[in-house]
């Protein structure tokens, strides 16, 4: 328990309206995120990965279950949670427009009860970290949407606690933005040694940062592992052969009936198969069958999934 | 304590520093407050210059006008500064503060009525030029007779804020709300005592006394003192667990953030 950041047990929450069916949002998650690691939250719309960040946030009132912050209920001592947590929740709408970057961090700084004066080396951290000292006197309206976003970032950071909760940081950002801030997350994360809840829709964000992934679907928990044993986990029997010639009508109906996922495209004169082969004996069976027509084989490829392919895997198979 | 004095004070710069990038309008504000108060001026003087009581009738008129003014402002900070940090996606970061947004909340309420005064003052030494009437301001009297008379007005703005939390567009039930206080305002409590029950009525009395009829705190009834001061601590609770009570609702139906 002593190397936990946070501890979610049992969370539920169901939305009640009067005259609508309640609406399970999260259905008794629990998982555990260690001291100092980033974990990616995913999830498709509406799988409630949202309300699971608001939860822990304490900004909204779980119908059942519990958080523990070192072992302290935050829904018992709302405040010493939130002397833990700092949170970005919607891209750049958590700054104040009408104030300039210095000034934004100054007043989330002083949020924590943490004066300006002493906080003021770290700003100018931030501020450069964040290549923001060109506009470091310019009002956040007048910021491009990656920089404002990039403000928000820095917004949880200048607080200084040892948890930070993303939710889609790079949502609306252009690749070249949405690669500078994630970028950015992971370096000052690793630096500061800070545990990182981050959810979001851009699997390269995901599959670059984090070191586990929890997926949830229509409120549960389909999985929590790391990334590199997802990644085993799928990348076991996807193969692509590319053959020079075109396969004769036989071989692709021989291929068709024992191999159901197998995908023949033909270019040119090329051939591509892409299939998955579970056992030894199907990829010598496979050979077999390119061999009795002479086909030659240029390459045999074990076909790795990107990490989108591995996520919609997972959801599908929920579904 | 540290904490909290940083979080104050950095509550009031932000404010301040809000209230100054919106100069326009600011200064927008105070015309259209004179504007509307010399309407009603030059009104009343075409049908009421001949009357006896004229001078301190509008005399009057310049401390209820300048009390509704307050109150409004007092009552609509809390509800507008909900909405519109819910608005711009600040509100949940607030409650995020790790001392706690009661206190956060408090201390704004603190910083609100300095900021008003800014606001007030210009408006009323305007008023008072205007009208050729300079009235009794005595800091020492009237600071006490102040502070427990907005409070009340604050207690109906947690309440606006609150239910502004629960059901967000309430700007139509607002403006009845400021209706309402000038009704509150102008209720007769010397002519019906049992009025002083209501928020800001007995208050706006009593400061009407100072500025007005120029009575030092110590030469106003010691019964009224203690029913104001009760008066406010009421309206200011009451209001206080409304808010809080719409605030478990939204924090239940995850409407925080919604605007």
């Amino acid at each position: 328990m002593d190397n936990i950041a946070i501890k979610v047990n049992g969370l539920t929450k169901i939305y009640t309206q009067s005259n609508k069916p309640p609406v399970v949002a999260v259905d008794k998650i629990s998982f555990a995120i260690e001291k100092g690691k980033i974990v990616g939250l995913l999830g498709p719309n509406g799988a409630g990965k949202t309300t699971t960040i608001k939860c822990i946030c304490g900004l909204v009132i779980p119908t059942e279950g519990h958080i523990f912050m070192e072992e302290i209920d935050i829904n018992r001592n709302l405040r010493f949670g939130m002397s833990k947590i700092s949170a970005v929740l919607e891209g750049n709408r958590n700054v104040y427009w009408r104030l300039t970057p210095c000034e934004n961090l100054a007043f989330f700084a002083g949020l924590q009860g943490i004066s300006y004066r002493s906080v003021k080396p770290y700003t100018n951290k931030l501020i450069e970290l964040f290549k923001l000292q060109d506009k470091r006197n310019t009002q956040a309206r007048y910021l491009s949407r990656g920089m404002q976003q990039k403000l928000a970032v820095a917004c949880a950071f200048v607080k200084q606690t040892d948890i930070l909760l993303l939710d889609e940081p790079t949502v609306g950002l252009d690749v070249e933005s949405s690669y500078e801030l994630r970028e950015l997350i992971k370096n000052m994360a690793k630096e500061s040694g800070k545990t990182v809840l981050i959810s979001s829709h851009d699997m390269g964000v995901v599959e670059s940062i984090c070191d586990c992934v929890i997926i949830i679907n229509k409120g549960k928990i389909v999985t929590d592992d790391s990334i590199s044993n997802l990644f085993k986990l799928f990348s076991t029997s996807s193969y692509r052969f590319e053959v020079l010639d075109k396969l004769s009508t036989l071989q692709k109906e021989q291929i068709q009936s024992q191999f159901d996922l197998a995908k023949i495209v033909e270019k040119d004169s090329q051939t591509i198969i892409d299939t998955e082969l579970k056992t030894h004996d199907e990829l010598y069976n496979l050979i077999d069958i390119l061999k009795s027509n002479g086909s030659k084989i240029e390459s045999i490829t074990r076909k790795e999934p990107d990490f989108e392919e591995i996520f919609l895997k997972i959801v599908k198979n929920e579904k | 304590m540290k904490n909290n004095i940083t979080l104050f004070i950095t509550i009031i710069k932000r404010d301040w520093l809000e209230m100054i990038r919106y100069s326009f309008n600011m200064v927008s504000g105070i015309v259209t407050l004179y504007l509307l108060f010399l309407f009603i001026f030059l009104g009343y003087r075409a049908v009421g210059a001949q009357t006896a009581n004229f001078g301190n009738n509008l005399d009057s008129i310049v401390v209820g006008f300048m009390l509704w003014n307050f109150s409004t402002f007092a009552c609509s900070s809390l509800t507008w500064n909900l909405f519109e940090e819910a608005r711009i996606g600040t509100l949940e970061q607030l409650y995020m503060t790790s001392l706690g947004f009661d206190k956060l909340c408090m201390f704004r309420i603190v910083g609100d009525f300095f900021l008003n005064f800014i606001f007030i003052v210009p408006v009323l030494v305007l008023m008072m030029a205007t009208t050729g009437r300079w009235l009794h301001i005595d800091i020492l009297s009237l600071t006490p007779l102040f502070i427990f008379t907005l409070a009340s007005a604050y207690g109906i703005g947690f309440i606006c804020g609150g239910l502004g939390l629960v059901f967000k567009q309430i700007q139509s039930f607002f403006q009845i709300v400021q209706f309402v206080l000038l009704g509150f305002i102008a209720a007769p409590v010397n002519k019906i005592p049992v009025l002083k029950i209501l928020p800001l009525s007995l208050g706006t009395n009593l400061i009407k006394e100072v500025m007005v009829n120029k009575l030092s705190i110590t030469e106003l009834p010691i019964i009224d003192l203690i029913l104001l001061a009760l008066n406010g601590i009421f309206y200011f609770g009451i209001g206080f667990i409304v808010f809080k009570i719409c605030e478990a609702i939204a924090k239940k139906r995850g409407l925080l953030g919604h605007y």
